[in-house]
């Protein structure tokens, strides 16, 4: 068939390759699709499942008897360590770090990127380029030194205490967590935007400035509200990266009622006494999971836009 | 005094001097033209006006204020950008309002000056669309509302209609003219297209390298040229530069223009000008526009000093309106505008007649003006 083929019959053996090739594609990206969404699928399962059902049954077969029980035990009563009050204190614990840190990291980083492009001073490129280490540094070697910071600020707010009656939040480990989390993500949210920024045209500064627009005023009025694509990108970045922090969480909130969800999940699947509940630790893992999926679902397709945003203009 | 004085204007960047030493005037209601080629410092020269660039040296006064030292926006100002430079997250009526609301005017003012401005625009259908939602001219005339409203000393264009298709450009000076005649207004304007800078403009000012090599009138630029790049950059086809010798046989001097392997032509000069004579028997750049190289029978009847001569002429382009050959003197191709219907034919040759009062000689060497 090689040696002497019509051209008829090329372009048929041709129709069929691509037909191949397309098969093939498909099945792959099926098979992957199906080994990535496993642990989901398995995780979401469990949740709805007895304990008897699980010991006795499948692991992935569908729960013959669905029940909210296990949600609602993680919810409100599973045991983190010794206390038995459930993830909802510390899922908010976690919404009251994240919040903050997102919000706060995000708005100085697009305040870094529109003095690095649009009101550059000497020395802009060197103060870039630290700022971007900070997307370098393995976070394990800051452990000790930011503890050390934390400390100091934990006793400059005692001081404050007992001076004006209000320690302004200094010593509190939320406050200390999202700190720490504004400090690091700093480096991210300023590359972002600086990069975003880079394209954004000049003359609309300069016509604002005609127009008699203060550097606020333009970063407010003209700045903020042409940068939505890099804000979603931003925003679903450190919310994901925060969120999802164990580290720092465990390192300076690791105990007591401040824990921050990961810290508190990971106390309740290492609890040792009794049987280990699957269901329940499978739906205490889907609540810490919930959030960041949300934010996926609901802004994912600004990510992928974003993204493209910054490489093509226009 | 003028309106707009700039006195000794100087910018520098570390040791780079970008404009070097700037002297321009303008009376009220002037229109003044900065013009000259990429990189000759125009667009540096009103960004400095404009307060987006700050001067090394000298003054800008207004209306004999100086404002070198204040904010863009304290100088009573507004400025048309290249790129429109329109707010895309705001409306129409929102980008004209932006600068009142800046400073601000209350909101039923601003409400009336949109008004008024978007009647002088006809813009009015358009106030509630976003700038991407505008064709490129809609846009321009919402940049010139957004200048318009205002109500300035001074109008500063950056190179506005560069962004438009040929035919809209055509339109949108017109309007920019009309607007001028019928606000009054003081207008300094950047270009690099010199069709633009001849019909705009009550003055003009070339630039090169940083500097003014001519300020006057359309006329004076076009007619009297001080220098060759003047004279080459301004007009369209361009003056034609021929290298020429001077010749003096007793009664006058004329001019001697040389051709490959033919005669030499011979233009006697009776009126030439006073310094040409100190060229006796020298080089000169012989400077004749296509317009004053032309057929006979279209040669001004009342022309003080026409000089008539064969020419072969290699390339006949006719372009409509007019014709134009192409000859070869001195080495160099040479345009001459000859009428629409006259009857040439490339490979032949024709008598060409060159309006000699309208002649203008250059130093080689120099390449300044021989007066």
């Amino acid at each position: 068939m090689s040696a002497v083929t019509s051209p008829a019959r090329q372009a048929s053996s041709g129709l069929s390759a691509r037909t191949i090739n397309r098969i093939v594609i498909y099945g792959l990206l099926a098979l992957f699709a199906i080994f990535y969404l496993m642990p989901l699928f398995v995780m979401l399962v469990t949740s709805f499942k007895t304990m008897d059902e699980i010991q006795n049954g499948n692991m992935l077969a569908l729960p013959h008897a669905p029940t909210f029980a296990p949600w609602i035990k993680a919810w409100s009563e599973v045991c983190s360590g010794l206390t038995c009050v459930g993830m909802k204190g510390y899922f908010w614990n976690s919404i009251k770090m994240v919040v903050p840190a997102v919000l706060i990291s995000t708005l100085l980083g697009a305040l870094n990127g529109y003095v690095l492009t649009k009101w550059r001073f000497r020395g802009h490129t060197l103060v870039f380029a630290m700022m971007l280490f900070a997307c370098f540094i393995p976070f394990q070697s800051v452990l000790l030194p930011m503890a050390t910071i934390l400390g100091s600020l934990g006793r400059f707010g005692a001081t404050l205490q007992n001076a004006t009656g209000f320690n302004f939040g200094l010593g509190n480990s939320t406050v200390n967590l999202v700190f720490v989390h504004v400090v690091y993500g700093l480096g991210f949210t300023t590359l972002f935007f600086r990069n975003y920024y880079e394209a954004f045209p000049t003359e609309l500064i300069k016509a604002a400035q005609v127009d008699g627009a203060s550097f606020f005023q333009i970063f407010r009025r003209i700045m903020l509200p042409n940068s939505l694509p890099i804000i979603v990108v931003t925003v679903i970045y450190q919310f994901t990266n925060i969120w999802n922090d164990f580290l720092f969480a465990s390192a300076y909130a690791g105990s007591g009622d401040v824990m921050p969800m990961t810290v508190a999940l990971n106390n309740v699947v290492n609890t040792s006494t009794g049987v280990v509940e699957y269901n329940v630790n499978m739906a205490a893992a889907m609540i810490a999971a919930l959030p960041t999926l949300i934010v996926y679902v609901v802004a994912g397709r600004y990510f992928v836009r974003g993204l493209m945003a910054g490489a093509v203009k226009g | 005094m003028a309106f707009l004085e700039i006195d000794g204007l100087k910018k520098r960047f570390g040791s780079v001097e970008i404009l070097k030493g700037i002297n321009v005037e303008l009376e009220k209601g002037g229109f003044l033209v900065l013009v000259g080629p990429s990189g000759c410092g125009k667009s540096t020269l009103l960004n400095t006006i404009a307060g987006l660039e700050q001067i090394t040296e000298g003054e800008i006064r207004v209306d004999g204020r100086a404002i070198n030292d204040l904010h863009p926006s304290k100088r009573d100002i507004a400025m048309v950008f290249q790129s429109y430079a329109l707010y895309p997250n705001m409306t129409v009526a929102g980008n004209i309002a932006f600068g009142m609301e800046m400073r601000g005017v209350p909101a039923a003012e601003r409400r009336a000056a949109i008004d008024k401005v978007a009647k002088i625009l006809q813009i009015g259908h358009l106030l509630n669309r976003k700038p991407s939602q505008l064709s490129g001219g809609q846009r321009q005339r919402v940049a010139m509302g957004r200048a318009l409203v205002r109500d300035p000393k001074l109008f500063l264009f950056d190179e506005p209609l560069s962004n438009l298709d040929a035919k809209l450009r055509v339109d949108m000076r017109i309007e920019i003219k009309r607007l001028h005649a019928t606000t009054g207004t003081t207008i300094v304007y950047v270009t690099h297209d010199q069709i633009e800078a001849m019909t705009l403009a009550t003055k003009i000012a070339v630039m090169r390298d940083g500097e003014v090599q001519q300020f006057g009138t359309p006329a004076e630029i076009y007619n009297n040229p001080t220098n060759i790049f003047v004279a080459d950059f301004m007009g369209s086809p361009a003056m034609n530069l021929i290298p020429a010798k001077i010749d003096g046989n007793g009664s006058g001097l004329s001019v001697v223009l040389d051709r490959e392997s033919r005669q030499p032509i011979v233009l006697p000069m009776p009126g030439a000008p006073a310094g040409l004579a100190a060229f006796k028997d020298k080089q000169v750049i012989f400077g004749v526009r296509p317009e004053a190289l032309t057929d006979p029978e279209g040669a001004e009847r009342n022309g003080s000093a026409i000089a008539t001569a064969d020419c072969h002429i290699e390339v006949v382009e006719p372009a409509g309106s007019d014709t134009f050959a192409v000859t070869n003197l001195g080495g160099k191709g040479v345009v001459a505008r000859l009428r629409a219907d006259a009857r040439i034919q490339p490979g032949t040759s024709t008598p060409l007649a060159f309006n000699l009062s309208k002649a203008v000689f250059f130093d080689p060497a120099t390449e300044k003006r021989i007066l």
